[in-house]
């Protein structure tokens, strides 16, 4: 009896050595972070296809949101490491650990690709008196504790952005949290929030339509989507040290995954960002396309999580150190 | 005749046509399957139609859209099972219905009120589009929370004998609506260091629970009771009886299209405030509230198909998604390179009258499909308790499963289905805890965000309300039905006043 038993475990692995070099044999999986609607779904759902093409298989998207992104991270780290279940995510669990909210971020888990960077920027309701950040700064300083800026939560890019801005300039203002950028460009619009920060490609329709305004681009450098409006580094200089910084979307694999998948995944997602449609949409939400893979995309990862935790931390609206995680101090 | 020629593509082309109708026979099972969502099938449908070309795509997820929203009420007024939480209103009046045998009766005749709510929210799209998002964006922090306390005090006409008990049933469904992360600060409330908690247990396996489970375990008393035949004579209402309930289903269905126009509000709020509205206006009703009054179901229906115009409205006009499934049509028209936002209807003039056309088209579909195979829908009613509760339970357990590919929402769907069922035998409510659930973070959140603006006085707060002429209208509404609940009204000022 025992005897079958280790022959068949035997036969077993045999098989599934055997089948790996025929990766991927079967349907994949892609768990989506976020939920149906949001930018980390259109551009998952939109680069899955091209995917789909070079690997031969089929690769079955789900939304599973929740709990900023742990959710899903928890849920892909319980599936089998084979290279048949994806995470496709976005920036937020990179900030997980020094925020207390789990265990797990991208260090723990194998990048296959990440995709595109977005610009964050500073928009302000229309009708407001200041066209430019040093206006801003400067009506802000003027009336303590009237502008009403939206965010979107701890760890959020609002959150982020702003503790970069407390780190030059010392602000007294109101924080008004909404459940995502969407909801508080709404808000922005309807005169609920004076000023938010938010990814260029949420604004762009609204601020093109002239329905709000952008007063400065968080890069060091101008947006070619809006040319008129000023890099934050010319009236922070200092803001340098962080910048470029954005929210990125990537595709993650659980760690142990075999090296043949990985591999296999990340020359698929190398030629995907490529095709001309993605390119397209990726240019007209304002993003970046990256399409970093290997070291390139841990390094990527390791310098974002350095930068955001330690911002945070010296804000002092983290819960841990980042030194406790190892995470070091950027330079 | 631009706007003739745009209106008319998808009824002219044999193709679109074929597929705003094949959407719309979808969307109406999807929407009476309990969890799974319109949301879901149109995203789902995103990558479906990826390589299609836009119009098709379109036509296809506006059927699904429309002939969701109708299709929750099937099993609402069938099973007690509401396939979305806009049916939820549905459910109160609509199965009794089927209880009495007149199934077949309720849902003809919510197919037709569905059908002219619809038709309201299409009209409103097409005549006010601009105004009204306008109009809707102006919605502060503070209307939102006063919308949410009127919400609330639906719970009145949700009670049944008790109000004690509905207002308990009521707490408790606000209470539950508070698990999760705190959504102004993320702090964890009742989470008990469970990530599944997070986002606070789903609406919809509470929904389904307290609806559809409850209802089969109480059943189980009556297993020799001898089911009711249904009378499938008349399944196309009276003439007589649409004019006279025609009055109601165009208020509610304006009701419907204002609360979907709004960015923060959806279909079941609306079906929901239409049902209050129909429970205060109806004097004398031929048959009580809660045990099958017509007036019940028709004004949640008309209510939350006049919704899926209103949402339209905000998300063509402004690119601002009126709800979660007009969200989503915002990302597939991104996926399909166009741009969803303020000048979308200056770059695709096209757009707005072709999808108000696609709209028309979907609604009419609805009432084809809607009446059509009604006898053999009610025939389930009909079958034997062995046969019909188990089928409750299978359709309940993969209902909570695909809310969110989640085992834990079966296990809460359960937990709530035994407790709703313990709820009933001692005489509480169980439609305001799903009150209590859907209004919980509406309310929550939008009182910080007011009070936060107002730097923490209620002074100011209270001020600013009063200035704004939204605000106080809201205040002023919510004050008079307060009042007129009152002894101070009902004994003394009323009587001296309308003495006659």
């Amino acid at each position: 009896m025992k005897k079958t038993t280790i022959t068949l475990l035997a036969a077993l692995s045999l098989s599934s050595t055997a089948s790996f070099a025929e990766y991927p044999s079967k349907d994949l999986q892609g768990v989506i972070m976020w939920g149906a609607g949001g930018s980390t779904d259109t551009v998952m759902r939109s680069i899955a296809p091209h995917v789909e093409d070079a690997l031969g298989q089929d690769i079955i998207l789900t939304n599973k949101s929740g709990g900023v992104g742990a959710i899903s991270m928890k849920y892909v780290n319980k599936k089998k490491a084979d290279g048949y279940t994806l995470l496709m995510g976005a920036e937020n669990p990179q900030m997980h650990k020094v925020l207390g909210l789990s265990n797990l971020d991208y260090s723990d888990m194998i990048p296959i690709s990440i995709l595109a960077r977005g610009t964050p920027m500073i928009m302000a309701r229309n009708d407001a008196p200041y066209d430019t950040m040093q206006e801003f700064i400067d009506y802000t300083k003027a009336n303590p504790g009237k502008v009403k800026i939206g965010s979107t939560g701890k760890g959020g890019l609002t959150s982020i952005v702003l503790a970069m801005l407390e780190s030059q300039v010392k602000l007294d203002y109101i924080s008004i949290p909404y459940k995502g950028d969407g909801p508080a460009l709404t808000a922005l619009q309807g005169g609920a929030i004076d000023v938010m920060p938010a990814v260029l490609g949420a604004a762009i329709e609204q601020i093109k339509a002239g329905r709000m305004k952008a007063i400065s681009t968080v890069d060091v450098e101008r947006n070619e989507l809006l040319p008129d409006v000023a890099p934050i580094t010319d009236t922070l200089p200092e803001m340098k040290s962080y910048l470029p910084w954005g929210p990125f979307f990537g595709v993650f694999v659980k760690k142990g995954t075999p090296d043949e998948a990985v591999q296999k995944l990340s020359a698929a997602f190398k030629e995907a960002p490529f095709k001309p449609d993605f390119v397209d949409l990726m240019e007209k939400r304002g993003f970046t396309i990256m399409n970093y893979t290997g070291e390139e995309a841990r390094y990527f990862l390791d310098a974002y999580r350095s930068t955001s935790s330690w911002l945070v931390y010296n804000a002092g609206f983290s819960k841990f150190s980042p030194e406790k995680f190892g995470i070091k101090k950027p330079e | 005749m631009d706007a003739f020629t745009y209106f008319a593509m998808s009824w002219l082309s044999p193709e679109l046509l074929g597929l705003t109708a094949l959407g719309t026979f979808l969307g109406i099972y999807v929407g009476a399957i309990p969890g799974l969502s319109v949301t879901m099938a149109v995203s789902i449908l995103i990558s479906f139609t990826f390589s299609w070309d836009v119009n098709y795509a379109l036509c296809l997820m506006v059927g699904v859209y429309m002939g969701g929203v109708y299709g929750g009420s099937r099993t609402a007024i069938l099973l007690n099972i509401p396939g979305a939480p806009s049916a939820i209103a549905t459910a109160l009046d609509g199965y009794p219905l089927a209880k009495k045998g007149l199934a077949g009766e309720a849902i003809g005749l919510s197919t037709v009120m569905s059908v002219v709510g619809g038709f309201v929210g299409i009209i409103v799209l097409a005549l006010a589009a601009p105004t009204v998002s306008e109009f809707a964006i102006t919605f502060q922090p503070r209307d939102y929370m006063m919308l949410g306390i009127l919400g609330i005090m639906l719970v009145g006409s949700l009670s049944g004998n008790s109000l004690a008990r509905g207002i308990f049933a009521g707490a408790l469904g606000l209470l539950i609506g508070t698990v999760g992360l705190d959504p102004m600060t993320a702090d964890e409330r009742f989470t008990f260091g469970v990530i599944e908690l997070w986002d606070g247990i789903n609406p919809v396996a509470v929904m389904i629970g307290m609806f559809g489970i409850s209802e089969a375990l109480h059943q189980l008393h009556h297993m020799n009771k001898a089911v009711v035949k249904q009378k499938i004579a008349r399944i196309i209402p009276k003439w007589s009886d649409i004019k006279k309930y025609m009055p109601l289903s165009l208020q509610t269905s304006f009701i419907g299209v204002i609360v979907g126009a709004l960015p923060g509000t959806g279909g079941d709020i609306a079906a929901l405030m239409a049902y209050d509205h129909a429970k205060r206006t109806t004097k004398n009703p031929k048959v009580p509230f809660g045990q099958g009054a017509k007036e019940g179901l028709i004004a949640p229906e008309a209510a939350n198909n006049a919704a899926v115009g209103g949402a339209y409205i905000p998300m063509l006009t402004l690119g601002i998604p009126g709800d979660a499934v007009t969200a989503v049509f915002i990302g597939a028209l991104f996926i399909h390179g166009l741009n969803p936002g303020p000048l979308l209807l200056l770059e695709q003039p096209h757009m707005f009258w072709f999808t108000v056309g696609n709209l028309t088209l979907a609604n009419i579909f609805v009432l084809i499909f809607g009446l059509t195979g009604i006898k053999l829908f009610s025939k389930i009613v009909e079958c034997p308790k062995g046969i019909l509760i188990p089928l409750i339970f299978l359709l309940s357990i993969v209902g909570a499963y695909a809310i969110n590919n989640a085992i834990i929402d079966i296990w809460w769907m359960l937990a709530f289905g035994v407790f709703g069922y313990f709820m009933r035998l001692y005489g509480f409510p169980v439609g305001p805890v799903i009150l209590g659930v859907i209004l919980s973070s509406l309310t929550d959140e939008n009182w910080r965000r007011a009070i936060l603006t107002e730097r923490g006085s209620v002074s100011d707060l209270f001020i600013n309300t009063l200035q704004s002429p939204l605000s106080a209208t809201l205040f002023s509404i919510i004050v008079l039905i307060l009042v007129s609940q009152t002894p101070l009204w009902t004994k003394w000022l009323k009587p001296k006043l309308f003495r006659r």
